[in-house]
């Protein structure tokens, strides 16, 4: 480093002219590599990443967007959803609704049945019962009948019906010898055999009454207990089932009292 | 005691002897390039910036912005210009607290060439946003007997920046080396820092009023109005 030769004092704040101008080169090359080297890049940059923010916040935007536009769509579709499980909810209600009332109607249907077969059956329960009540009923009676008869009257009971038949027929005589006509035969039917006795009584009734006629003895089961006449075209009768539906008609409108009283109690 | 570098001769290149303005210059040219090529060289947009280019972005931005409160408009064009003179100057400013560093500030020849650049950018500047018409017509405003005030005002102007910023830089020099003769320890440093700050000033203002040169050059021209002038 070395020193010029000393300036005077006016010299001072002298111009160097040629480094004037080499310091005007100076600053255009430093203008020139600074632009290439600092501004450039750095606005390149500045800009660049203005323009990514500003493509991420248009791409935000765009998404958001999206997202509004998905999330009304969901809510469109969740309301559709919402009103077609409204519908079929209703249709089920309405299906099972009708289903439950045919469900009834048959149940209904079906109980009405079995109540029609239940108490067919009742009726024919109660039926066969009163048959065999009625049956047994006869039969207690008869020999009821029988041995009081026999105890009280010293007789028979077919001989009493016999002479029971007797004052019929001799009651009935012209009607019965106007229905008989040119019959010779008159047909006495019974439930069981008659003993001889009764046969005998049967005979000497006939032929004081009616003696072109004579007397045919025949036993019919299906019968009830008792004795038929038939001469001709006519037919006296006299058996007990008079007697056991009385019996039954007492037993029904006792059973109905008590079944009164006790709905009464109740 | 030397006032000027531009007595300083330091090396002689091709016999060219190269004063210490010049070497100094382009040891400010060196650093602020070399600095701005290392922090820039992996520029990309898909790496994110790291602190110094964070730095070096906030320092641009600034000018810019500084730039733009001026010019009340587009600013980019200025930046390189204004942008290169504030850190020219803020740089040589700030080097001074290297010992043996004379600031290229601190010699009239280097303000001169600054005041010149100024000078001839803002026709420039005018006649690129104007047209030579428009810029030649506002000498002429607000009327043509106003045209030799205009033209000494513009040559005043350069006049003005560059003995401001000589006289602020080589005062302060200068102060140093006489409290540096005085008081060899003290004052000197304090005298250093107080030139770091009326350096960063003046590289500020020598900007700023650069930016306001250029900018009324090229600024439209508006024609008031009575109604204007009412509001």
């Amino acid at each position: 480093m070395r020193w010029r030769k000393p300036r005077r004092a006016g010299e001072i704040m002298s111009i160097d002219w040629i480094t004037v101008a080499a310091q005007i080169a100076n600053f255009l090359v430093l203008v020139w590599l600074l632009k290439r080297f600092l501004y450039r890049p750095i606005l390149d940059g500045i800009d660049a990443r203005e323009a990514e923010i500003t493509e991420r916040m248009t791409a935000a935007t765009r998404a958001k967007d999206e997202a509004v536009a998905a999330e009304a769509a969901y809510q469109a579709k969740r309301a559709a959803l919402a009103s077609e499980q409204a519908q079929i909810a209703e249709a089920a209600r309405h299906k099972a609704q009708q289903e439950r009332d045919a469900l009834l109607a048959e149940a209904h249907d079906r109980i009405d049945r079995e109540r029609a077969a239940w108490q067919a059956h009742q009726d024919a329960e109660a039926q066969l019962f009163a048959t065999k009540l009625q049956r047994a009923g006869g039969h207690a009676l008869l020999e009821m009948t029988r041995k009081a008869v026999r105890d009280l009257a010293e007789t028979s009971l077919e001989a009493q019906m016999a002479a029971h038949m007797g004052t019929k027929l001799a009651a009935m005589k012209d009607d019965l010898t106007h229905a008989a006509g040119e019959a010779h035969e008159a047909i006495i039917t019974s439930h069981m055999s008659l003993p001889e006795a009764a046969q005998d009584a049967f005979r000497t009734e006939l032929a004081q009454n009616f003696p072109q006629v004579a007397p045919r003895f025949e036993t019919d089961l299906a019968q009830a207990p008792g004795v038929a006449v038939q001469l001709g075209g006519a037919q006296v009768v006299w058996t007990v089932d008079s007697y056991i539906e009385g019996l039954g008609a007492a037993l029904n409108e006792h059973l109905s009292r008590s079944h009164d009283t006790r709905l009464g109690v109740a | 005691m030397t006032l000027s570098p531009d007595e300083i001769i330091t090396v002689t290149l091709w016999g060219v002897p190269i004063n210490a303005t010049l070497l100094f210059t382009w040891i400010v040219m060196a650093v602020l390039t070399g600095a701005s090529m290392l922090i820039t060289r992996n520029l990309r947009p898909d790496v994110p910036p790291n602190r110094w280019r964070t730095a070096l972005e906030v320092v641009v931005q600034g000018i810019q912005n500084q730039i733009a409160e001026i010019a009340q408009g587009p600013s980019r064009h200025l930046l390189s210009f204004v942008g290169t003179l504030f850190l020219f100057v803020a740089g040589s400013n700030l080097l001074l607290v290297i010992p043996g560093f004379r600031p290229p500030t601190s010699s009239l020849s280097t303000t001169t060439a600054l005041a010149l650049s100024v000078l001839v950018a803002v026709p420039l500047f005018g006649i690129s946003r104007r047209g030579v018409g428009g810029y030649l017509q506002s000498y002429l405003r607000p009327s043509p007997v106003m045209l030799p005030f205009n033209i000494i005002a513009e040559a005043s102007r350069g006049i003005s920046l560059a003995i401001r910023l000589y006289g602020n830089i080589m005062s302060g020099a200068v102060i140093a080396a006489i409290l540096l003769s005085v008081a060899p320890f003290f004052f000197p440093v304090v005298m250093d820092l107080l030139g770091l700050l009326t350096g960063m000033i003046q590289a500020y203002i020598f900007a700023i009023l650069a930016t306001v040169y250029i900018s009324s050059a090229t600024a439209p021209q508006t024609l008031s109005s009575p109604q204007k002038d009412a509001q």
